[in-house]
């Protein structure tokens, strides 16, 4: 240990205890962030720690990754430097339950799994379902703006999102939104920090918009002979008055992943409402795969489950894949065609009527990733769309940009943001888009 | 401050004879939005037709620290298109293009000048409707409702502008075009097009939106429930929310405004109710049938004293007529009123609606209501005689006694119609001294000159001034540096 390490290592145990501290071998080897072996792991017990730990990285101009549940620590560039790690999970608190108001508002480590229960009670959501959500942190999932099949109908934490207490990279602890389903005071702030990967402050403190569980729900697959036929589906779907809660895009693998039987191409349709509505809805849904040249056949409650297990292990690397949603089915087959060509199979899932596919896939060499995710960038370019790098080994991701190109205005803005708000580059330095 | 001649050479130059407006009645037009309280003509209104020619005025304005203050319609109800420090003014209303419909894709791209509810009428025929509907939507600009990040009757459902919103093209105070975000989602970066939807013309000019659309409901029900008194209609509310049920609209209505609207166009509500609840409900047929039915149950069982379920689109537009009338219909009451729009967690009506008439009475002042119940989103007009300087005072009392109020339970200054000129000194109710100052920091990222609708959104507090730095925490007493 460097000579001023000594003293920072007595200030941090000052602030959060000697026992909240973190300093030996092993447990920092095992909290590395590509390869980057932190020198402390804090476990702060409150927000004021939180506050009192960044004051003092600041000052000292140390490297801190903030982290919750974990699940994604291997999402963006890998960070240019690191002597911090802050764990969040200890800030665990459910702070204020409002079921008649439907918001609820928790601390940054509370996991998923704990809100659903607590909220679920009350027969409330909050309708956020990525890959292995139950062990994800809210704070986790408002760094990265995760999602999964429920955002067809309930949109992202963006829409989720109502307040968010932070604190700033020197420690100012800054709270933005508000604590009501509805506000306009003051800049949306909370926006700014949904899926910032917690760089321009840690988040702390989340007040979210909770929406009563449906009263009866129903899911059902539909298997078609090719991407084509699935494409002309989703189309019928969007322009219909059918309100589905999910609809999820399925590839042969990603079919035999959530155990679903075999086909090139599937859709799994779910609706929650009224039964009697389920119903109807169901009954329009079967016609238009009839007419896409498929049979609908019902799946039970667990296929979601299932869906969310498979997709939180289904490989090494996982991208994620905008597109337009008339192009579903093309960028489908072309990712299909891209993974294929780099000498490996894509399993691929994602909401089919918001153009928003997810692929994964097992390792291979970060030339290859390159390779693959560069023909699958121009691929979409001309639309608008692009490729985001969920999780891959550190290797790839020094090799390829995990992000993409951001356009040159924007980005110029973003680095903006990060220079007023995190000059130094205390907080996961590097790992944001443009390097940011 | 009067501009330079150079300045205004410049303009025309830009624009032509027919893109500036500046002579003196005319800027008049121009010297309020719908706030009439607070007025201030601009030195010149530039009308552009392009994105191009905005960003020359812009460099222009930019080059010269003259102020820039962007309007849409002027409907807005907060002080926000008006010009206290002179200036340019920059009309969008020229601006009014439909770039694009994609429906295959769920989108549309617009000029800022376009009237909302004409994107709606250009798509609805092919059944899709653009969803955020402020009750101004037959006169106020998309542009417009971008900037103040508007909500409408219809937002408990479909969620407030910021919801429906994919991208824009902005003209930052720099005078740089950027894009931000677009018709696919899941994009790198920061979340600019979030942050920049009720930015009110802070941090630059919106040309272009894309926004998202959606498909018509296949089935609508009106519902209008009469209730004694405001505390059994909440109570009403928070049941048909426990039950699950979001209906597209939950709006209320309190005995003063009920009699104001009966004595005038006759909606014909119960005399004796104390409060009215309208509530619609819109989805798949089968759904809004069971839970129309739902509803109406609970309005019964909560002790409605009526309940009318409209039965076909003439019969809904009469349901509608009083609500819509309202603020026509204090005109009977008082020659003019103070319009709020603070937000109380929905749970707490009761409580806010005690507290109000609690202040009403302090005062000395009649206050009528009609507000979006189902997200706690109240519309106070505190009604008052502007010919007696003595009433107005009082108002204004009031106003703020009411703000406070609702802040001490935990809710917002302003739930959809933003804060502007008026609302700008409130702020720091609601935020903190950090809280201001972050807000100030992000603003100047976009606007580094601080030209673009200077005096709005935020209070001119030290906290938001240059090199004012909040309290951070104190390294403790260790060892080091
Ligand atoms: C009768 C009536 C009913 C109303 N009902 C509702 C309601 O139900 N819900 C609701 O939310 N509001 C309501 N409003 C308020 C108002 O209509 C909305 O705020 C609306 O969004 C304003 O649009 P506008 O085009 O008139 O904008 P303006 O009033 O011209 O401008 C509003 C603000 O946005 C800025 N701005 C305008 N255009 C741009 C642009 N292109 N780029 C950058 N900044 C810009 C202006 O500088 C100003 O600060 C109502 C108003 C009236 C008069």
């Amino acid at each position: 240990m460097s000579i001023l390490a000594r003293p920072i290592q007595g200030a941090l145990a000052a602030i959060v205890g000697r026992e909240a501290l973190v300093d030996d071998t092993a447990a920092r080897v095992s909290a590395a962030v590509d390869g980057l072996v932190p020198r402390w792991i804090v476990r702060p017990r409150s927000l004021e720690h939180v506050s009192r730990v960044l004051a003092l990285a600041w000052d000292a101009e140390l490297a801190v990754v903030p982290r919750g549940g974990g699940n994604a620590l291997a999402l963006g560039h890998p960070p240019s430097r690191l002597d911090l790690v802050l764990d969040l999970r200890r800030l665990d608190r459910v702070v204020e339950y409002n079921p008649d108001d439907l918001t609820v508002t928790v601390e940054a480590g509370t996991t998923m799994g704990a809100l659903a229960a607590r909220v679920g009670a009350r027969r409330q959501l909050l309708p956020l379902d990525p890959a292995g959500v139950e062990r994800r942190t809210l704070g986790g999932l408002a760094a990265t703006d995760a999602s999964g099949p429920l955002r067809a109908r309930y949109g992202t934490m963006r829409d989720l999102l109502l307040g968010v207490r932070f604190v700033q990279a020197d420690g100012v602890m800054t709270w933005g939104g508000a604590k009501v389903v509805k506000s306009v005071s003051g800049y949306d702030v909370p926006k700014l920090m949904v899926g910032a990967l917690g760089t321009l402050g840690v988040l702390g403190e989340l007040t979210l918009r909770l929406h009563p569980e449906p009263e009866f729900e129903a899911t059902w697959l539909a298997v078609f002979t090719d991407v084509a036929a699935a494409q002309a589906f989703v189309a019928r779907l969007v322009d219909s008055t059918v309100q589905p809660s999910r609809v999820e895009f399925l590839n042969r693998a990603g079919l035999a992943a959530c155990g679903a039987g075999d086909g090139p191409a599937a859709v799994a349709v779910s609706i929650g409402t009224a039964e009697e509505a389920v119903r109807a809805q169901g009954e329009t849904v079967a016609r238009f795969a009839r007419e896409a040249g498929a049979w609908l056949r019902p799946l039970g409650a667990s296929f979601w489950a299932a869906h969310a297990e498979a997709t939180a292990l289904d490989g090494a690397i996982v991208l994620s894949v905008g597109t337009l949603v008339t192009l579903v089915g093309e960028t489908a087959a072309e990712t299909e065609r891209a993974v294929a060509a780099a000498g490996v199979a894509a399993t691929l899932t994602g909401a089919a009527t918001l153009g928003s596919l997810r692929a994964a896939f097992p390792a291979v060499e970060p030339r290859a990733v390159g390779t693959l995710v560069e023909r699958l960038r121009a691929f979409l370019a001309p639309v608008g769309g692009g490729v985001i790098i969920q999780r891959a080994p550190a290797a790839v991701r020094a090799a390829v940009d995990p992000w993409g190109p951001v356009e040159p205005g924007a980005l110029s803005l973003m680095r903006g943001l990060k220079d007023e708000f995190d000059a130094k580059r205390v907080l996961n330095p590097g790992r944001f888009v443009g390097g940011l | 401050m009067p501009l330079g001649p150079g300045l205004l050479d410049e303009l025309r130059r830009i624009l032509g004879p027919d893109g500036l407006v500046a002579s003196a009645e005319g800027r008049l037009v121009y010297e309020c939005d719908m706030h009439t309280f607070y007025k201030g003509a601009p030195d010149v209104v530039a009308l552009p037709e392009s994105t191009a020619e905005v960003v020359a005025i812009v460099r222009l304005c930019r080059g010269e620290r003259v102020p820039i203050v962007p309007r849409g319609s002027g409907t807005g109800l907060i002080g926000g298109a008006m010009a206290p420090l002179g200036g340019v003014m920059i009309g969008l209303n020229r601006m009014t293009r439909i770039v694009e419909i994609d429906l295959a894709n769920r989108a549309a791209t617009v000029q800022p000048g376009l009237i909302n509810l004409w994107l709606t009428r250009a798509v609805q025929e092919r059944g899709w409707f653009f969803a955020p509907d402020p009750s101004s939507q037959m006169v106020s600009s998309i542009g417009g409702n971008v900037s103040t990040n508007a909500g409408g009757p219809h937002c408990l459902k479909y969620g407030i502008t910021a919801n429906h919103v994919l991208g824009l093209e902005l003209v930052t105070g720099a005078g740089e075009v950027v894009r931000l975000g677009g018709k696919v989602a899941d994009r790198a970066g920061y979340d600019l097009t979030g942050v920049a939807v009720g930015s009110e013309g802070t941090f630059g000019l919106v040309t272009a939106v894309t926004v998202r659309l959606l498909h018509t409901a296949e089935a609508v029900q009106t519902i209008l429930a009469s209730f004694g008194s405001i505390e059994e209609a909440s109570e009403a509310v928070s049941a048909i929310i426990a039950a699950g049920i979001i209906p597209a609209a939950l709006e209320m209505l309190d005995e003063l405004m009920i009699r104001a609207i009966n004595e005038g166009t006759g909606a014909g509500y119960p005399k004796d109710a104390g409060a009215v609840l309208l509530i619609e409900l819109d989805g798949p047929r089968a759904e809004v049938l069971a839970q129309a039915e739902r509803v109406a149950t609970i309005c019964r069982e909560r002790g409605a004293l009526d309940v009318r379920v409209a039965r076909d689109e003439s019969e809904r537009a009469l349901l509608w007529k009083g609500r819509k009338e309202a603020a026509g219909a204090v005109g009977r009451l008082a020659p003019t009123y103070l319009l709020q729009d603070c937000v109380v967690p929905r749970s707490r009506l009761p409580e806010i609606m005690r507290a109000l008439r609690a202040i009403a009475e302090r005062h000395r002042v009649q206050i009528a209501n009609v507000f979006h119940a189902g997200d706690g989103n109240l519309h106070p007009l505190i009604l008052y005689d502007d010919r007696n300087p003595e009433e107005l005072e009082r108002a204004k009392a009031a106003n703020e006694a009411l703000l406070h109020a609702c802040i001490a339970m935990g809710g917002t200054i302003t739930g959809e119609h933003g804060v502007g000129l008026d609302k700008a000194k409130n702020l720091p109710l609601q935020y903190g001294e950090a809280d201001l100052n972050f807000m100030a920091r992000l603003r100047r990222i976009f606007d580094p000159d601080r030209i673009m609708n200077p005096g709005k959104l935020l209070p001119s507090h030290p906290a938001c001034g240059e090199g004012f730095r909040p309290a951070r925490p104190r390294v403790p007493e260790g060892a080091w540096i």
